[in-house]
């Protein structure tokens, strides 16, 4: 039996999403005691209950300590992944995308395909938002060989929630793949708005415009119906050679809509100054789906403490070597024995 | 899981606190909704009581709720509460819902949610989990501040805490309701620190009265006592606490006469007697939904004693030459310085009049009855001065002590009680030269009242009545001791009251009761004398001075 420290590293959510897609994917059974036990409300929260409960599901898991507050979790495989048409709906509280994160890799080694309904919140501030996974994260993974797509029914911000999304997984094999910065990059600035004045997304774009002209963007407005709830966000994706870098930023009450545009673009210009092939979340999700492909590489302009939380969580459970070679704030990123160089 | 119980939240769709409309309400905080929110807190079913009136709010709510929790189940109770500010109606509702609800402690546990509701229910739902009528702890919640959200990045819907009265760790609510009550008694009070122990007593039924009935009031006592101050007082508290919707009105009843007292009190409509040209609603219908204040309703007379029965209880009056009844709901406050019993005797007042608003009966004391409460009455007058001048005055520390040696010795009578208060502090502060009351300005003013309570009753504090001292023998002996006793004693007791009254001890008593023999004998014990009366009626002097 793994046993895993809540505590460790980043000391949230993190570490149980890591530990629950790597259990399912290795068959192995683990204990994490101390759940977010750094935190000032430790234990298990409706988000994490809710990965904890879709883990089971598709793993048949046997699971302890699967209530709000547990500070403890026992949760073993049965070490078949079922493939099939699964619905979870998540609260407005977490985002159902980080319960997509959970389960997608493990999908793509079930015995069968699925269908994944989310309910709850997809353009959540506090997770990857789903914009973030079309763009930048399911390009990545099905150059690496996933058969996936992801389609949004209804958007759902946060706090409302009430959004739907659909994931499709065929299992396949993943390859292992490096990453590297392409040559020329094209920028698309992306501001969207539901049930908000389109003046809000005027404003964004224009600052991003003058932020990034040295760049050329292209400007797009968007406007999506159904949201429950208003929400804002923005969003540059950066094409590089194959590959798409994506930066978000989200409105909010009482933040001016400039701020939020000016706080992406300085994002931007700092990961494509830094020459990096990946930004930070990008390469939170990545070191997952490398691991059980058995290698891969990138340079990311901000080593983040998930990044790292990953890096520990994954040699519990599998004996993948993951060397962090850091250059101030970033780092180059190795996994597997094989230098694919 | 099936080895934890079942969370199950029990509450009151908020009228105002749950409501708001298009996306945008989900910007707001909404209690109820909340609880769907919560990173921490997972109901499996939220039974909301409901108002028929809002029950398309009620219905928003549940939809919120299927967004935000999913997994959550939410049912609607349509619970009429005739009056949601009507404290005996309130609990009446909540009672015989938690009575009749099916509660299985065994499988489910309950919580309460308090924060939504007017502010009786919450109380009523408090005093139901307190006497375990709902087998459920108390949940608050609250909105993050902006502040948290500014400067600790609380990105939270909003937070909330779980008391459970068992554990007694509600001292935080139990304290809440302490403060407000506090707060409603100093409202009744003006503010002003009162010292007397009775008074304060009296008040503080008066607060649990006003708030919790609708049921008239009897305010007796001395002209001046405060009687029209403390009906206004009780309106402005139920408003405050929104127990009441509508207006103050106020009249004298001795301003009452014939026709007019009819037509001022009930309406009357056009032509209903010479000089009538045009409706007029009545007093009655002005108070609809609030407050009706009779001061002195000992001179109303006959008829209109009964039309008013009629309106108390039954909410309904014929304005004058109206054919149709008219309806009007009130709450009435009377005050009278008669003494009603005696009007009935006498044939003046109806008896089943006095029954119905002899529910709730208080005597406001004169001020020389609690002269303890001067000073901080005084200070009151003078603030009061500053605010309707707008100059501040202050007595010089000689003044002061001259003033007050004055207002609480023997010789002040007090006779118009706090208006005589009020008319001297605004005298002095008239005259004040340069804002600050001197001595000698102070030696005027008693000089002043001297003259003015001279030839106005006694000066020994004795009661000058029969009906004054019979009610201070009722105030000592108890009501059923004044009724036995003879007036030849009664009138006797009731001097001897007065005077200890007025006294600081039994020995000051002693020398006024006996001043004439005291002259002729060398040798004086009459502080032995007065115990020995006194204890022949079975009080002592302290329990005459301080009853």
């Amino acid at each position: 039996m793994i046993v895993l420290d809540g505590t460790h590293g980043e000391g949230g959510g993190q570490i149980l999403r890591t530990a629950l897609s790597l259990s399912l994917l290795t068959g192995a059974a683990f204990t994490l005691e101390r759940v977010r036990g750094g935190r000032s409300r430790p234990g298990l929260l409706r988000q994490h209950l809710c990965a904890v409960q879709a883990a089971a599901s598709i793993g048949g898991a046997y699971v302890e300590g699967a209530e709000l507050g547990s500070q403890r979790v026992l949760f073993a495989p049965s070490g078949q992944l079922a493939g099939g048409t699964y619905r979870f709906a998540i609260g407005s509280a977490g985002s159902a995308m980080l319960v997509l994160q959970t389960v997608l890799v493990p999908l793509l080694h079930a015995d069968g395909p699925s269908t994944v309904t989310l309910e709850g919140g997809t353009h959540n501030p506090m997770a990857p938002p789903l914009p973030f996974l079309q763009s930048s994260f399911l390009p990545l993974l099905r150059r690496m060989g996933a058969d996936v797509r992801l389609r949004l029914d209804r958007p759902g911000f946060y706090p409302a929630g009430g959004g739907r999304a659909v994931l499709e997984v065929t299992p396949s094999t993943l390859r292992p793949v490096e990453v590297r910065r392409g040559s020329g990059v094209t920028v698309r600035a992306v501001a969207t708005v539901a049930n908000l004045p389109p003046s809000i997304a005027e404003r964004e774009l224009k600052k991003l415009r003058r932020q990034l002209r040295e760049h050329a963007p292209t400007l797009e407005q968007e406007e999506l119906t159904a949201s429950l709830s208003p929400g804002n966000l923005v969003r540059v994706e950066v094409e590089h050679g194959d590959e798409v870098a994506c930066f978000v930023g989200f409105g909010e009450r009482r933040r001016r809509a400039e701020n939020v545009a000016a706080r992406v673009a300085g994002q931007v210009l700092r990961w494509l100054e830094s020459g990096a092939a990946v930004e930070e979340h990008l390469a939170d999700q990545l070191l997952l789906p490398m691991a059980w492909a058995g290698g891969g590489a990138f340079d990311v302009d901000v080593l983040s403490e998930h990044t790292r939380t990953n890096v520990h969580t994954i040699a519990q459970f599998m004996d993948v070597p993951v060397t962090l070679e850091e250059r101030g704030e970033g780092a180059g990123v190795r996994v597997g024995r094989n230098a694919l160089r | 899981m099936s080895d934890t119980k079942r969370l199950v939240v029990l509450g009151i769709v908020g009228a105002t606190l749950d409501s708001g409309k298009g996306a945008k309400r989900w910007e707001k905080w909404r209690p109820t909704v909340s609880l769907g929110q919560m990173e921490d807190l997972l109901p499996h079913r939220i039974e909301l009581l409901v108002e028929p009136k809002f029950t398309a709010l009620g219905r928003q709510v549940v939809e919120d709720l299927g967004a935000v929790a999913p997994d959550c189940t939410v049912q609607l109770h349509g619970t009429n509460f005739a009056d949601p500010w009507d404290f005996e109606e309130v609990w009446r509702t909540l009672y015989e819902f938690a009575r009749s609800h099916r509660f299985d402690p065994e499988n489910e546990e309950y919580l309460l949610h308090i924060t939504t509701g007017t502010h009786v229910q919450q109380i009523c739902m408090f005093l139901l989990a307190e006497s375990r009528h709902i087998p459920a702890r108390l949940l608050q919640t609250s909105p993050i501040t902006r502040r948290d959200r500014r400067e600790r990045q609380d990105r939270r819907v909003g937070r909330y805490s779980i008391i459970d009265l068992d554990l007694s760790k509600y001292d935080s609510i139990a304290q809440r309701f302490d403060a407000e009550r506090a707060e409603g008694v100093s409202l009744l009070k003006q503010g002003i620190p009162t010292r007397n122990a009775a008074f304060n007593r009296m008040m503080d039924q008066i607060e649990r009265v006003a708030l919790a009935s609708t049921a008239p009031i009897l305010l007796t006592g001395p002209t001046g006592a405060g009687k029209t101050r403390l009906a206004k007082r009780i309106y402005s508290l139920r408003s405050q606490r929104r127990t009441v919707t509508g207006d103050y009105v106020e009249v004298n009843c001795a301003t009452l006469r014939g026709d007019a007292a009819m037509s001022a009190l009930f309406g009357h409509t056009r032509g209903a007697f010479t000089g009538a040209v045009s409706d007029r609603a009545g007093l009655l219908k002005a108070a609809d939904g609030g407050l009706v204040f009779l001061d002195e309703i000992g001179e109303l007379g006959l008829d209109e004693q009964a039309m008013l029965l009629r309106a108390i209880e039954e909410g309904v009056f014929v304005p004058l030459g109206a054919d149709r009844e008219v309806r009007s709901d009130f709450q009435l406050i009377a005050g009278t310085n008669k003494d009603l019993v005696v009007a009935v005797g006498r044939g003046e007042f109806r008896s089943d009049l006095l029954a119905r608003i002899n529910l709730w009966t208080f005597r406001l004391p004169g001020l020389s009855e609690r002269i303890e409460d001067l000073e901080p009455n005084l200070e009151f007058e003078l603030e009061s001065f500053a605010r309707h001048q707008g100059r501040r005055i202050a007595f010089n520390a000689e003044a002061r002590t001259r003033y007050l040696d004055f207002a609480t010795g023997a010789e002040a009578t007090w006779a118009g009680n706090f208006r005589d208060l009020n008319a001297s502090v605004t005298r002095m502060g008239t005259l004040a030269p340069g804002a600050r009351i001197t001595a000698d300005v102070v030696d005027e003013e008693v000089t002043r009242l001297r003259s003015d309570w001279r030839d106005v009753g006694d000066e020994t504090g004795a009661p000058t009545s029969f009906g004054a001292c019979r009610a201070l023998v009722a105030e000592v002996l108890g009501d059923e001791v004044a009724q036995s006793v003879d007036r030849f004693e009664l009138v006797q007791l009731a001097d001897v009251f007065g005077v200890c009254r007025r006294s600081r001890t039994m020995s000051e008593a002693g020398r006024r009761l006996f001043a004439e023999s005291r002259k002729a004998r060398s040798k004086t014990n009459d502080a032995d004398r007065i115990r020995k009366y006194l204890l022949k009626w079975g009080v002592t002097f302290a329990e005459v001075t301080t009853k």
